[in-house]
This record gives structure tokens, C-alpha cells and sequence, in this order.
């Protein structure tokens, strides 16, 4: 078995909308391996996303112990969750999230430009091609299409090379050839670079190219399955 | 992982980078923001130099007089010496022992006297003025002693001005133009001169015809616009025979105790004050601190609502950005990048805001200076707005400052986002 790169027990995300609390993520114990993808599946509201929010240190959990690449996030600081998430995780969201203003290439690039990093010509240039972008590289995201945006985040993604990508609903505002082409990137960058894969969907046919799908409901594991065993 | 990157030491430069293509996706709005700055630092620039201008116009008008004392006849030396700066009537008179009297205090080491009169300017036939316009300043001078005064009195010379000289002491129709006198009656050196004057008690002004004989080079002052006449018979004219309007004294050594020491002398005789052209200047400059304190007073006011402006446009942009600032902390953003590049953003909008404020300053002061010598006689001649690059210097950094201060509740609101409530909220 890989090295293990986040562990999560007794995960519990609630929150309080006026005297209800809703549970959101209630008792949740997940572990993601390196170079394993990893979907998480389930309806809409049964707390996927609220999940690799937690997973991903963008969010702080209510209750429960996580690890992140060995490190214990108990009780950090927004700022300290931070160092965590650099270099150790990659984004990728549903929408996108190009910045309208900048380039391809510096929209892959911004990332560096928040860890003080000078950006590499040939790393960038290897990525665009990974994602097989290379001749829209000084494309504004406008002149893109959702494919080709959500090719860019994932770029974005890998730019500073990270052990994890964390996608939420990474196809979800693209067409169904479209999102399987973005699953096979990820397979491939999973098999090639050894990268640990953690995404939500509601397709569960994208969900079962995944090493192992897990199901929500109503903030708890229902089911654990490995569909390409 | 990242380490094969190498630091960036350039990674500010890329900070800029965003924020002027932050700054540029809302232009119109941008530029509201950054012409409200600009306003502000326009008036502020504009007032500067209206201080500073102001200032060195009276420094280098009292100068120009050549003395650093007047005897004249009591009454409001605010008077008398914006008269003997800039002209005006409602003229007071001495007797002219008193030059006599005066002339040999041991302290003087020159002095000159002179008689202010008020001309019509009927008769020149040159230009239809309007009737409060329509005067002339004559001066009767001692030529020796005036010369003496004010040793950077020099001829025109050129075709039509050569051979310019002072009139003889004794002579009753030469005249010496000013610069501006000349150039305003267009005339030159051998033309004819007309001065409708009406003497003391006499009801109709007479008519002299005149022969100009010498005018004077450029000197920035009063002196442009005045017409100077033999004194004898400048004083035989206005039917003041005998008057003198001032004495113009140089000391010997001119410090706060001989012209205390002066004054003690001297404002004895009972038909005199002395006046320092230090209290002169005080006066004047105290006078314009009013409206100066006014106009500062809009100048703080347009700087507020800049202020303002600015924080509401950049909070504006942080909040249509919400989720993109979101996006930016979960790729790797600490709180202050997001600080840093919300900072930037305020600071270059003010600081374009303060260039171009200073610009419209410059290109405008001509307008401001005529605008504000149209409002109010400000008591001197010459140029009253003077914006120099140290005062250009102050607004740019000023504009940085306000920058620096709206900047800090936008930013630090955008760093305060947390992740993923701001990647909701924008979604």
C-alpha cells in the first residue's frame, strides 16, 4: 500500500442555520494513498463537497482528527492551513476559477507567483502540453472553451506540483465527451505522475474509473467500493 | 515538488502585473475613482503653488522696490503699499519738508522720493477700456536718486526703443514708459503720449501732450505699468506742488532694531507713519491666509471624498471578486498576498491619480492664477501661482499616502476571507 496522504476519523462538519444545526458531514473516517484516485459520490446536499473542503484544510472541521501528508491541521491557523495546502494540494473546481484577466500561461502560473517562485518556461510549457493546450498558451480564458478552461485549472493544478489534486464536480459544467477526457487526464497523470486524486461527482460512470468510490449520504459513508479491481 | 523553482526576486513586479489588469476590468469605474483623486490633488497642487507663488510675488515685488522702508502719510499702510506694489488711488500726500527732514538721518544709506499720481487715459485713442480700467499710474521720480534705488532699470532697445534715456529734471513734456504701459498704448521711443490729468481742487482735467523718450525694459513689477514723469513736474500736474506720496529709504544696516530705532525717530513728526516692507509683507500674506484657509478647507473636503471614493470602489471590486479571492487562498494566497495585491491595486489608482492630478495642476495654473486675480486685487504683480516639483513631489506622495490608508480596510477585509466561504459566495 502507498504512503498515506490525508487520514480522516470522526470527521464532522455541522452548522447552525438559526436553532437548527445541520449535519453536514457527520463522523466521516476516510484515508487517501498516494497515487490512488478516489471519487466521492452522491446526491446533491449529502455533503461531498463540504467533505474535501474539510480534506483539502480549506475548511475547519466541527469535530475529528485529519491528517494532511503526515501533518496534524488540529487547531490551525487559516494561515498555518495555508503552508499545508502549498505544494501539497492542487484545485481543481467545477466553474473553473480562471482569472478572466491573465493568459493561460499566467493562470498556470499564478500559483508560483504566491509562493515567491519564478516560474519555469519548459516545466510550463510541459504542462500546457500534458493537458494539450500548448497552442493556447497566451489564450485569455473567454477565448477558451469549458474544456479547454477546465484544462487550464487542472494545469493550474499541477503547476507547482502537488501530492494531491482535489477536484469538486470537475466535470460538472461540461459536455459528456468533453468530461471524459478530462477523466482520462486524470487517470493519466494519476498512472504517470503518481499523483493522488480526490473527486466529487455525480456521474457515477466518471465514479467508477476511480481506484475507489465512496458514497454519501446525509454526511456518512454508505459505501466503499473499488470499481477497477 | 516545487523545489525545483527557484525564488523570484522580481515576484512584486508580478503583483503589479495583476493589479493593473485587476484595475483595468472595471475602466469606467477606475477612472471615476482616479479622476476624483485627481480633482483632489488638482486643488491641493493648485493651492501649493498658489502659496508658495503668492509668497515669492510679494518676496520679490518688495524686493523689486529697491527700499526696505516707506515714510508715508498716516492712514492704512495696507493701502499705501499695495498702491506702491501694484498701483490703485485713493492716494494720501506728505508734505515735502519732510524729505528734507528725513534725508540726513545718519542711518539711510539711500533715499528717493516720489509722487504717485492717477491719470485718465482719455486721449490715447488707442483702446476702448472699460472705465474702471481706464487710468494710468504716473510716477514723478528723482532720477538720481530712483536709479540709485533700483540700479536694474534698463532701456529697451531695439528697432523703435533705441536711444532710450530719462527725461531731463527740468523737463516739462518727456515721459518714460513702463514695459507694459508702452506695450499697452503702443508706443515707442520719439512717439506721442497723451495724460488727461486733473489737478488737486480743479474741476476739468487737462490735456498734456507728452514725447516719449525712453522705455523701460521688463523688471516684473509695478514699474511695467507705470508712466514716469520729472518729478517737479509730475507734482506741478496733479497741482500738488510741493507733495510727495513716499520716501522710498534704504538703511544702512537693515535689521529688527535700527528699524525700530528708525521708526522711534521718525513717528514723531505727527503726519507720518513708517512702514516696513517686512510688516508689508506680513500684512499682505496674513490678509490672503484667509482665503488660502478657505481654499484648504475645499481642498480637504475633495480629499475626503476622494478617500472615500476610493474605498468604496476598491471595496466594490473586492466584493465582486469574492470568489476569485477564494480561489487565489486555496491555490496557495497567504493573507497577505491577498493584502499585498488589494494594497497594490488602491495605491497605483491613487498614485495615477495623483500624477495626473498634478498635470491638470500644471497645465491649468495659468487659468487658477487668472481665476484668482479676477476674484481679488491679491496686491502684487506678476505671476502668484508657482507649482514647483517639490510641491508636485508632496501631491504625488500624498496621493500615495491616501492610497495607503483607504487601501488598509479592503485589504485587510480580502485577506480576512476565509477560503471557502468566499469561494461559496462567489458561486
Amino acid at each position: 500500500m502507498n504512503k498515506i496522504l490525508i487520514e480522516a476519523s470522526g470527521l464532522k462538519r455541522y452548522y447552525q442555520r438559526g436553532s437548527e444545526t445541520v449535519k453536514a458531514l457527520d463522523g466521516v473516517d476516510i484515508q487517501i494513498h498516494a497515487g490512488e484516485i478516489v471519487s466521492i459520490l452522491g446526491p446533491s446536499g449529502c455533503g461531498k463537497t463540504t467533505l474535501i473542503n474539510l480534506l483539502s484544510c480549506l475548511d475547519a472541521p466541527t469535530a475529528g482528527k485529519l491528517t494532511v501528508d503526515g501533518k496534524s491541521v488540529d487547531g490551525l491557523t487559516e494561515d498555518q492551513l495555508v503552508e499545508v495546502r502549498r505544494g501539497t494540494l492542487g484545485f481543481v473546481f467545477q466553474n473553473f476559477s480562471l482569472l478572466p484577466t491573465l493568459t493561460v500561461t499566467e493562470n498556470i502560473e499564478l500559483p508560483l507567483m504566491f509562493l515567491g517562485l519564478k516560474p519555469d518556461p519548459i516545466q510550463t510549457a510541459n504542462i500546457l502540453a500534458a493537458v494539450g493546450l500548448t497552442d493556447r498558451a497566451t489564450h485569455l480564458p473567454r477565448e477558451l472553451s469549458g474544456g479547454q478552461m477546465q484544462r487550464v485549472a487542472i494545469a493550474r493544478a499541477l503547476i507547482s506540483n502537488p501530492k494531491i489534486l482535489v477536484a469538486d464536480e470537475p466535470t460538472g459544467n461540461l459536455d459528456k465527451a468533453t468530461g471524459e477526457s478530462i477523466m482520462a487526464l486524470f487517470q493519466r497523470l494519476s498512472a504517470e505522475e503518481g499523483l493522488a486524486i480526490l473527486l466529487t461527482t455525480h456521474n457515477t460512470a466518471f465514479g467508477a474509473i476511480a481506484d475507489r468510490a465512496i458514497t454519501l449520504e446525509d454526511g456518512r459513508i454508505v459505501s466503499e467500493v473499488r470499481p477497477s479491481s | 515538488m516545487t523545489n525545483h523553482y527557484k525564488p523570484d526576486p522580481f515576484v512584486l513586479s508580478r503583483y503589479f502585473n495583476l493589479a493593473i489588469k485587476n484595475l483595468r476590468r472595471r475602466m469606467v469605474r477606475t477612472g471615476l475613482t482616479i479622476a476624483g483623486v485627481s480633482l483632489a490633488v488638482t486643488v491641493a497642487v493648485s493651492l501649493g503653488g498658489f502659496m508658495l507663488g503668492y509668497r515669492g510675488a510679494i518676496d520679490k515685488s518688495i524686493d523689486m522696490l529697491g527700499f526696505q522702508v516707506m515714510i508715508m502719510a498716516k492712514g492704512c499702510p495696507y493701502e499705501a503699499a499695495t498702491m506702491m506694489l501694484k498701483g490703485g488711488t485713493g492716494l494720501l500726500y506728505l508734505p515735502g519738508e519732510i524729505y528734507d527732514k528725513v534725508r540726513n538721518d545718519s542711518e539711510i544709506e539711500s533715499i528717493t522720493p516720489i509722487f504717485v499720481g492717477v491719470a485718465q487715459k482719455q486721449g490715447s485713442g488707442i483702446r476702448e477700456d472699460s472705465a474702471e480700467k481706464n487710468f494710468l499710474i504716473v510716477s514723478g521720480v528723482e532720477v538720481a536718486s530712483y536709479k540709485v534705488m533700483k540700479p536694474w532699470i534698463n532701456f529697451k532697445s531695439g528697432p523703435g526703443f533705441d536711444g532710450g534715456r530719462w527725461f531731463s529734471p527740468d523737463s516739462r513734456n518727456e515721459v518714460v514708459l513702463g514695459f507694459e504701459a508702452a506695450e499697452y498704448e503702443q508706443r515707442k521711443v520719439g512717439d506721442t503720449f497723451f495724460a488727461t490729468i486733473t489737478p488737486a481742487g480743479k474741476p476739468e482735467p487737462v490735456q498734456h501732450e507728452l514725447k516719449v523718450v525712453g522705455i523701460l525694459d521688463r523688471t516684473g513689477t509695478q514699474d511695467d505699468g507705470t508712466v514716469f514723469l520729472p518729478l517737479e513736474v509730475t507734482r506741478e500736474y496733479f497741482g500738488r506742488p510741493g507733495q510727495l506720496t513716499i520716501l522710498g529709504i534704504k538703511l544702512k544696516q537693515f535689521n529688527a532694531v535700527n528699524m525700530r530705532n528708525f521708526e522711534t525717530r521718525w513717528l514723531k513728526l505727527p503726519e507720518v507713519q513708517v512702514v516696513g516692507l517686512q510688516q508689508v509683507k506680513n500684512t499682505l500674506v496674513g490678509l490672503v491666509a484667509t482665503a488660502q484657509t478657505m481654499i484648504a478647507a475645499v481642498a480637504v473636503i475633495a480629499i475626503i471624498v476622494a478617500f472615500i471614493g476610493v474605498i468604496n470602489t476598491i471595496l466594490m471590486s473586492v466584493y465582486e471578486r469574492t470568489s476569485e479571492i477564494g480561489i487565489m487562498k486555496a491555490l496557495g494566497a497567504r493573507r497577505d498576498s491577498i493584502f499585498q495585491l488589494i494594497w497594490l491595486e488602491t495605491v497605483m489608482m491613487c498614485l495615477a491619480g495623483g500624477i495626473v492630478g498634478s498635470l491638470m495642476a500644471v497645465i491649468g495654473s495659468n487659468l487658477v492664477e487668472k481665476a484668482i486675480k479676477s476674484i481679488a486685487d491679491m496686491g502684487v504683480s506678476g505671476s502668484i501661482v508657482q507649482i514647483t516639483p517639490a510641491i508636485i513631489g508632496y501631491a504625488i506622495l500624498g496621493a500615495v499616502i491616501l492610497g495607503f490608508f483607504a487601501g488598509l480596510y479592503p485589504a485587510w477585509r480580502a485577506s480576512s476571507m476565509r477560503p471557502v466561504e468566499a469561494i461559496n459566495k462567489g458561486n
